[in-house]
């Protein structure tokens, strides 16, 4: 479970997000949606604890994120940005350094990490790559990679920023796939989403940003019927009957 | 991850780099034939032929595998914490930093040879953090680390410029250590500056994991549990022990620092610095000891400067790798 209560932050002076208030329960699906620029990427390294809050706290799991050292933090929160090129690497090392918070000096790992990596690996489905350079791989192995990589760091809460972008169709909807496993699992998942279509159809709570804030976080059909949709995307949601989901057209 | 691949290649570098070593103690204005160094060293007294080689050419070797360790993986450690493969010690101006305080402390403390590799070290520290900084300000992309480098770069030779020629008498031997030079070291001149190299590459192979991690992204590294700042600075800070090392007795030497990590890497198969480091040790080693032999034999009794033969061998293999690449990529 994280909560965010009254949290306002940024980069050094500029204000991004504003009295942000939610709750993202433990094994649910949250979508982030909101136009380019209102601070949804903001307000996941506010709630990684990767920029610090001007104003409010962040609890992770009962625990003030502000009082938790680094390798504590990064027990309980992980946190996908949308990587740069790591350059020529194995899948499995990629996959082994979400084990980087629990290696003590020099830096080996332990038969328990082992364990975990493998474990990831095959959740994720990418155990058969595990030799495969990771630059070599297709665009929706990679995010399976990484996304492998997140669950070896073994954390209860799991912040992804536009996880299916660059994806094409068909691996956007299988990526969705695994993150839905990952809730199975009793993970607190965050996700920035630009692909409102699938946010809607695989989330259990949608928060709507605009301008720094939030202006509606509820159960999809719920926003969808608000219109928070419109006034911060411009675009209408429309129910489909036959696929029991919704579309959005301008 | 490949642990074993990456044992068994740093033991083929050791393996050249014993050869290249051997090499550069028989071969000189005189051929001195292993069979015959090995009977003379089981008999009593030196003959002239160990002297030549213990007090010529050992220290010779010793001094290129030194510097060609310290800078190839200094050269690594700034690619990879700036995340940009054309960063090396002579291009962003580590070593013109290094250079800089070298030629400062000859010309104002002529007496303190002891303090070079710390002056040195300083220098490279200095330039090193300056380029860092600027970078980080102004967003750090990738063009703008390099023209930073360029920029500090030269400024900073045109630093030491004016000091060789406000101070022409406390610096003759200055030509040779712009161009770079082994000419007339001895293991007594190695002192500190081996300690720094030593504890130097000490620091960046038990960083090598860490900085791995780093590679990932700033983002990344600290989601993970990182203190990024500390690790970077750390690296930064051992990059430039080696630089400034290396530079104390070698002068100006170009050019390693930027092939033999792409080379490392192609020979590690991976861009991990666990990997890539031992590998850039030895051959960095190795590489510049093969330079400094050929630069003395070459045209004997002249000397060419080591550096001039880097670019000759470096320059042509690097950008034969370059166009391999291109050419391999567009067929797969």
């Amino acid at each position: 479970m994280l909560e965010m209560k009254n949290v306002s932050g940024g980069y050094g002076k500029r204000m991004v997000v504003s009295e942000i208030n939610a709750l993202f329960p433990k094994g649910e699906i949250t979508s982030v949606i909101g136009a380019n620029g209102c601070g949804k990427s903001t307000l996941l390294m506010l709630a990684a604890g990767l920029i610090s809050c001007e104003t409010g706290t962040v609890i992770a799991d009962g625990e003030d994120i502000s009082k938790l050292s680094r390798n504590g933090l990064a027990r309980r929160i992980s946190y996908l940005p949308q990587m740069k090129n790591p350059g020529s690497i194995s899948v499995r090392s990629l996959v082994s350094h979400g084990r980087f918070p629990y290696l003590g000096y020099p830096r080996r790992y332990t038969e328990i990490d082992r364990q975990k990596i493998d474990e990831a690996m095959a959740l994720a489905g990418v155990s058969e790559l595990s030799d495969r350079n990771f630059g070599e791989l297709s665009g929706g192995q990679q995010q399976r990679v990484r996304i492998a990589m997140t669950l070896a760091q073994d954390t209860g809460i799991i912040l992804l920023d536009e996880p299916l972008t660059y994806l094409d169709i068909r691996h956007k909807l299988e990526t969705a796939e695994l993150i839905s496993k990952l809730r199975e699992m009793g993970k607190t998942i965050v996700a920035v989403m630009h692909d409102l279509d699938i946010a809607f159809a695989f989330s259990d709570k949608i928060a709507v940003m605009d301008g720094g804030r939030l202006t509606a976080f509820g159960v999809p059909d719920e926003i969808a019927e608000s219109g928070a949709v419109e006034a911060a995307l411009g675009v209408r949601a429309l129910y489909s009957g036959e696929f029991g989901r919704y579309f959005f057209v301008k | 991850m490949a642990e074993n691949r990456t044992v068994g290649r740093v033991f083929g570098c050791i393996g050249i780099l014993i050869i290249a070593a051997a090499f550069g103690i028989c071969s000189g204005t005189q051929w001195i034939s292993p069979v015959k160094l090995a009977a003379d060293i089981s008999a009593d007294g030196l003959s002239p032929d160990e002297r030549i080689v213990l007090y010529i050419r050992l220290p010779r070797v010793l001094a290129a595998a030194l510097a060609g360790a310290a800078l190839a993986v200094s050269g690594a450690v700034i690619q990879s914490v700036l995340g940009n493969p054309l960063a090396a010690p002579n291009i962003i101006g580590v070593n013109a930093g290094a250079g800089l305080f070298t030629v400062l402390c000859m010309a104002l403390f002529p007496t303190a040879v002891k303090m070079l590799p710390a002056a040195a070290f300083l220098g490279a520290l200095f330039a090193v953090m300056t380029v860092y900084g600027i970078a980080k300000k102004t967003g750090a992309s990738r063009m703008t680390i390099v023209l930073t480098g360029i920029g500090v770069s030269s400024l900073l030779n045109a630093f030491i410029d004016t000091v060789t020629t406000v101070f022409p008498d406390s610096l003759s031997g200055i030509s040779s250590f712009k161009a770079g030079s082994f000419a007339g070291v001895t293991v007594g001149k190695l002192f500190p500056a081996w300690i720094f190299i030593v504890v130097g590459i000490g620091a960046a192979l038990m960083l090598s994991h860490d900085l791995d991690v780093l590679a990932l992204g700033e983002n990344t590294a600290a989601s993970l549990g990182m203190n990024v700042g500390a690790v970077r600075f750390g690296c930064l800070a051992a990059a430039a022990v080696l630089a400034g090392a290396a530079v104390s007795f070698s002068g100006l030497i170009g050019f390693v620092g930027l092939v033999v990590p792409h080379i490392s890497r192609k020979i590690a198969g991976s861009s991990e610095n666990t990997a890539v480091l031992p590998v850039c040790t030895v051959l960095g080693a190795a590489f510049l000891i093969i330079c400094d032999t050929l630069a003395r034999t070459l045209f004997s009794p002249y000397e060419l400067p080591p550096g001039l033969v880097v670019s000759y061998i470096g320059v042509p293999f690097f950008l034969w790798l370059l166009i391999r690449k291109k050419g391999a990529s567009h067929n797969a």
